[in-house]
């Protein structure tokens, strides 16, 4: 039996909101759920093409263990939920016009399937269950 | 019968463990075994679940000294 598509709209910047929005989407993946991100915001601030780890992510409470203990980078593990699942991320098409980006140039190389409008992702949402970070 | 394959996932934080196990399950054939081995306390329930999730085998579970080992046979 199929499962309900996951969708995960993350707004927030801060390093645990996307760990755990990079953790969701991974693990529901590769649970043979399919899952559709949806990066607005803050959170699309992280993932600007060029950025080392270092520069990536902040605040929050964890963000200083993460950084020291070996956990998993979240860019990389939206790569791996990509890679071994099926895993679609989108990229908000106002907040990438306010930055005058564009997702071929400005973002993480090899992990957005292109910019989305709100509209249509919530539509789509509709046919799943939606959660937001 | 063909050797396990062991994957020593120690000091790697959730989910990294699991991500290692699916990334060499993927390249494994059916019927091969991997045995993982997690410091991560949850890989011992949360390995499990997955196999039972997406149909892979778990033939055996064992806690050792600082670390759990899963085995895992590829049954798809």
């Amino acid at each position: 039996m199929s499962s309900k598509p996951l969708y995960l709209m993350l707004c927030s910047g801060e390093h645990e909101k996307i760990q755990l929005a990079a953790m969701v989407a991974s693990v529901a993946a590769v649970s043979d759920r399919p899952v559709e991100v949806f990066v607005t915001m803050n959170a699309v601030l992280a993932f600007e093409r060029g950025k080392i780890p270092a520069e990536r992510y902040q605040g929050g409470h964890f963000h200083e263990m993460f950084k020291t203990a070996n956990v998993p980078d979240a860019v990389e593990l939206f790569g791996q939920g990509k890679m071994l699942g099926e895993l679609k991320m989108w990229a908000c098409s106002m907040v990438l016009d306010l930055k005058h980006w564009e997702c071929e140039t400005h973002l993480t190389e090899d992990l957005f399937d292109g910019p989305m409008g709100l509209a249509k992702f919530l539509a789509d949402a509709e046919m799943g269950e939606l959660i937001t970070i | 019968m063909a050797e396990r394959q062991k994957i020593d996932a120690r000091g790697a934080f959730c989910p990294g463990p699991l991500m290692e196990l699916i990334a060499a399950l993927k390249l494994s054939s059916i019927g091969e075994e991997i045995d993982i081995w997690s410091s991560d306390k949850g890989s011992a329930s949360d390995i499990p679940a997955w196999c039972a999730k997406v149909g892979h085998q778990v033939v055996e579970t064992s806690e050792h000294e600082g670390y759990w080992s899963v085995v895992v046979r590829k049954a798809k």
